[in-house]
C-alpha cells in the first residue's frame, strides 16, 4: 500500500493519537519553501502510542507486524522537543510505515511499546540511555550500551564529552 | 625464574643460558584469544590456514589468561571493556606481553574525536611491548609485529644483571 | 560490577524447612538396598560467559543462571564495544563518515556502505546512478555475503568443536579477500561504494577471475555440506536445539536468516527491492531459501546453519547473472566535491547478511547529517537469545549464540 492508503486507513480505523503526517516535497521558489526529501511520515500524539501501535498490528489491512526500529532524535541543541521515531514493516503486504512521536525535553517520558512488540525492548533500553527518555513498563530498563555509572545522555546535542572516567583520562 | 633473576654477572656461560631460555621462550608464544573488533578478524586470517601463525609457535591460542604468554589486543577498547582488559592481563603468569594491534588499540584509532567511551589507545592501562599500525593491519603485519616481539626477547635479560651504564 | 540475574527460590535453609523426601517414600533399588539421600538444599550457580571468551563471536557478556547443566536463565550485556558510531555521524562530514559505516559489521562492510549510501542517495533523488556503478555494487555486496556467511559457517563449527570447516573456509574467504583488494585496495573494511557510486573501477581481468571463483566455489560447497552440514555430530548438537517458532521470530523483530530459518518467506531483495535486485529476481537470477525442519524441529539452529549454507549458493547465482549484464560504463554519477545533502529524513534498509540493516539518515541541508541512526540487525537478533536460553543445555547455549550469527561491532555500534 502506498503512503497515502496506508494514512488514510488509519484514519478511517480512529487510530488513537493520529496528528498528521509529512511527505517530502519539491523546493518552492515562490514560496521560498526549501522543500523536503526523503520518506513520508505519520505524526502521532506521544501520550498515546502504544495504543495507535496496537491499530498498526492488529488492522488485516495494515499488518504491521515488525517493529524494524525504535530510536530518537535530538533535532538541535535548542529545540525543546525530541523525537521518537519507529519504523514499521509489513511482511504480508510488504509495506513500511514510518512514525514520528514528538516529545516535549524537560518531561520525556512515554509509555513502553514492548507489551506491542518484545523487539522494543531492547531499542527502549538504548533510547533511554542515550536519551534520558523514561519509558515506563519496560521489564528491565537498565542501561544497555553504556557502562552503568555512565553521566549524561551522550546523543543530546547539549552533551558535554567527559573529561576522565575512573581516573582514566578522555582527553 | 624466580630467584635466578638478574642473580648473576653477564659471562659467556650466563649470556648462552639466556639466549636458550629466551630461544625458548620467543619461539612458544602462546597468545590469549582476545579479539575484540576488525582486527580480530585479521587475527584469525592470521591463525587460519593461509598466513599460519603455527609456524612460528604461535598457534596455540589458549582461552584461559592464566595458560597464555601474549595478549594481543586487536580491537577498539572502551571504557566498560578497559577494566576487565586490566584484570586480564593481571591475570596473566609473567612473562608476559602485549602487542596493540591496529590503530584502536594504538591510540584510539578512527574513534579519537568523538567517541566518549573509547579509551584513546590500550596503552593507558597497560604495559604495551610492540604496536602495530593499520585499520586493520595486513596479517603480515601482525606476523612481522610478532616479529619484532621475538626479537625484543631475544635482547632480554633473564638469569643476567642487565648492564648499567654508571 | 555483580550483578545477579535474581534470586533463586532457596537460599538457606529456613527454620521452617520440611524435606522434600520423607523416609517413609524411600524406595528399594533393584540391588536390595534402600535409596539413601541426603536433605540438601541447591541455589543455581551463576556463570559468566564473559566478554573474553572463544565462543562469544566478540566481546559480549551472557550471564547464565544454571541448575547443574540446565540453564535456567539468562541475560545478555553488551555495550564492551561501543564505539559511539551515531555520534560522531552527527559530527563528521557525509563523505568522512563512510569508513565508520565499514566498522560496525565488519565482516560485510561492503553492505553497511551500501546502506548508508542508499540512505543518503534517498534524500537526493535527482542524483543518477550509472548502470555500471550499480552492478559493482551488487558483485561486491553479495561476493561480502559469501565472505560473510563463510565465517559464519567457520566460526559456527569451531564453537561447537570442528577445526578443520574453519580451515577451509577461511581459504575461500582470503581468495574473496585478494579480490576486493585488487578493486579497492583493503581487505577487510573498504569504504569502497560511496555516495554516488563506487569508487573506483574494476581493474582489467577482475570480472574475468570473479567468474573463475564463482566456477570453483561451487565445488568448494560441496565440501562445507559434506564435511560440516551432515555430519552426525554437528547435527546432534545443533538439530532441536533453540526453536525459535514463527510467531517469536516476528514479535522479536528478528530479519534475514533468523527469520527464514523459521520458515518466513521474507527477504527484502526480493520483496522490497532496491538497486538491481528487482530486475535480477524477474530474471530468475536467485530463490530465497527457507528453512524446512529437515534435520529437526522448524526454526533449530540447524535451520538457520543451512539456510546460511544456501544463501551462498545463490549469491554465485546472482553474481554470475551481473557478470553477463555488466556493461562499460561511468562509475560514479555527479557527486560535488563537498557535499550538501538536502532538508529532509529517509530511512533505508538493506538486506545484510545477518538481517535488516537500516540507515536513518537526517539531514538539515548542511554539510554534517543532524542524525545518523544505525539500525543493526545483530542487536534485534540478539535479544532472542535470553528467551531461547532458559530451558536448554549449557553447552547447548554456545550453539544457539553461534546460530544467531552476531557481530558485536554491529550491536554495540
Amino acid at each position: 500500500m502506498e503512503f497515502q492508503a496506508i494514512h488514510d486507513r488509519l484514519k478511517a480505523q480512529g487510530a488513537p493519537g493520529l496528528l498528521g503526517f509529512d511527505e517530502p516535497r519539491p523546493a518552492n521558489k515562490k514560496e521560498k519553501d526549501p522543500g523536503r526529501a526523503g520518506m513520508p511520515f505519520v505524526t502521532v500524539d506521544h501520550t498515546q502510542l502504544v495504543e495507535f501501535l496496537r491499530v498498526c498490528r492488529d488492522d488485516d489491512k495494515l499488518a504491521l507486524d515488525i517493529l524494524v526500529d525504535l530510536t530518537a532524535s535530538d533535532p538541535s541543541a535548542d529545540s525543546e522537543e525530541l523525537w521518537i521515531l519507529i519504523q514499521l514493516l509489513s511482511l504480508k503486504h510488504r509495506h513500511r510505515l514510518a512514525i514520528k512521536a514528538p516529545l516535549p525535553k524537560a518531561a520525556a517520558t512515554v509509555a513502553s511499546a514492548t507489551a506491542i512488540y518484545r523487539a522494543a525492548q531492547w531499542h527502549e533500553r538504548e533510547c533511554a540511555e542515550m536519551y534520558g527518555i523514561t519509558f515506563e513498563g519496560n521489564p528491565d530498563p537498565r542501561h544497555i550500551l553504556l557502562p552503568d555509572d555512565w553521566e549524561g545522555y551522550p546523543l543530546r546535542k547539549d552533551y558535554e564529552f567527559p573529561r576522565e572516567y575512573h581516573g582514566i583520562s578522555c582527553e | 625464574m624466580g630467584l635466578l633473576e638478574e642473580a648473576f654477572e653477564e659471562n659467556v656461560l650466563t649470556t648462552k643460558v639466556d639466549w636458550l631460555i629466551n630461544w625458548a621462550r620467543l619461539n612458544s608464544i602462546w597468545p590469549m584469544t582476545f579479539g575484540l573488533a576488525c582486527c580480530a578478524i585479521e587475527m584469525m586470517a592470521v591463525g587460519a590456514a593461509h598466513h599460519d601463525l603455527d609456524r612460528f609457535g604461535a598457534g596455540a591460542f589458549r582461552a584461559s589468561p592464566r595458560q597464555a604468554d601474549l595478549m594481543i589486543v586487536a580491537g577498539t577498547v572502551n571504557f566498560k571493556m578497559g577494566e576487565r582488559v586490566k584484570r586480564l592481563y593481571d591475570q596473566m603468569p609473567h612473562p608476559k606481553y602485549v602487542i596493540a594491534m591496529g590503530a584502536c588499540a594504538t591510540g584510539g584509532g578512527p574513534y579519537y574525536k568523538y567517541g566518549y567511551t573509547v579509551m584513546k589507545g590500550v596503552d593507558r592501562i597497560i604495559p604495551v611491548d610492540v604496536y602495530i599500525a593499520g585499520c586493520p593491519p595486513r596479517p603480515e603485519a601482525l606476523l612481522e609485529g610478532l616479529m619484532k616481539l621475538q626479537e625484543k626477547i631475544k635482547r632480554t635479560p633473564v638469569i643476567r644483571r642487565p648492564a648499567r651504564t654508571a | 560490577m555483580t550483578d545477579t540475574v535474581g534470586k533463586s527460590e532457596v537460599e538457606q535453609t529456613p527454620q521452617d524447612y520440611k524435606p522434600s523426601i520423607r523416609p517413609e517414600e524411600q524406595r528399594t533399588l533393584p540391588s536390595g538396598e534402600k535409596e539413601f539421600f541426603f536433605d540438601v538444599t541447591t541455589s543455581d550457580l551463576e556463570v559468566n560467559m564473559g566478554p573474553q571468551h572463544p565462543a562469544t563471536h566478540g566481546v559480549m557478556r551472557v550471564l547464565i543462571r544454571c541448575d547443574g547443566e540446565l540453564v535456567t536463565g539468562a541475560q545478555a550485556h553488551l555495550g564492551y564495544l561501543h564505539r559511539c558510531a551515531e555520534k560522531i555521524g552527527e559530527n563528521v562530514e557525509w563523505l568522512q563518515y563512510l569508513p565508520y559505516t565499514d566498522r560496525y559489521d565488519y565482516l560485510a562492510s561492503m553492505n553497511n556502505n551500501l546502506g548508508y549510501s542508499l540512505a543518503v542517495e534517498a534524500l537526493m533523488p535527482e542524483l543518477e546512478i550509472p548502470r555500471r556503478a550499480t552492478l559493482l555494487r551488487t558483485i561486491c555486496a553479495e561476493l561480502n555475503r559469501i565472505a560473510s556467511h563463510l565465517v559464519a559457517i567457520g566460526t559456527y563449527g569451531l564453537d561447537i568443536g570442528a577445526f578443520t570447516p574453519f580451515l577451509y573456509a577461511f581459504r575461500e574467504r582470503e581468495w574473496i579477500q585478494a579480490l576486493f583488494e585488487k578493486i579497492c585496495g583493503a581487505r577487510l573494511t573498504y569504504s569502497y561504494i560511496r555516495i554516488g557510486g563506487v569508487f573506483n573501477d574494476a581493474p582489467p581481468g577482475w570480472l574475468q577471475e570473479v567468474g573463475h571463483f564463482c566456477d570453483v566455489f561451487e565445488e568448494k560447497w560441496k565440501e562445507y555440506h559434506d564435511l560440516l552440514a551432515v555430519n552426525h555430530v554437528f547435527v546432534m548438537r545443533t538439530a532441536n536445539v533453540g526453536v525459535i517458532p514463527k510467531e517469536m521470530a516476528i514479535d522479536f523483530g528478528l530479519t534475514g536468516p533468523m527469520l527464514r530459518g523459521s520458515g518466513v518467506d521474507f527477504d527484502l531483495r526480493r520483496d522490497m527491492p532496491y538497486m538491481a535486485y528487482g530486475e535480477a529476481h524477474e530474471a530468475g537470477a536467485f530463490d530465497v531459501p527457507l528453512g524446512e525442519g529437515k534435520k529437526g524441529a522448524l526454526g533449530d539452529c540447524w535451520d538457520r546453519f543451512y539456510v546460511r549454507m544456501l544463501e551462498m549458493k545463490e549469491c554465485i547465482k546472482l553474481v554470475r547473472w551481473c557478470l553477463e549484464v555488466i556493461e562499460d560504463g561511468p562509475i560514479i554519477g555527479d557527486v560535488p566535491k563537498v557535499l550538501k545533502v538536502p532538508a529532509g529524513e529517509a530511512y533505508v534498509g538493506i538486506e545484510n547478511p545477518r538481517g535488516e540493516l537500516g540507515h536513518y539518515v537526517h539531514s538539515d541541508g548542511g554539510k554534517v547529517a543532524v542524525r545518523c541512526r544505525v539500525r543493526g540487525p545483530s542487536f534485534v537478533n540478539l535479544a532472542v537469545v535470553e528467551e531461547l536460553m532458559p530451558g536448554s543445555l549449557l553447552a547447548d547455549s554456545v550453539a544457539i549464540i553461534g546460530s544467531t550469527d552476531i557481530v558485536i561491532g554491529e550491536t554495540d555500534r
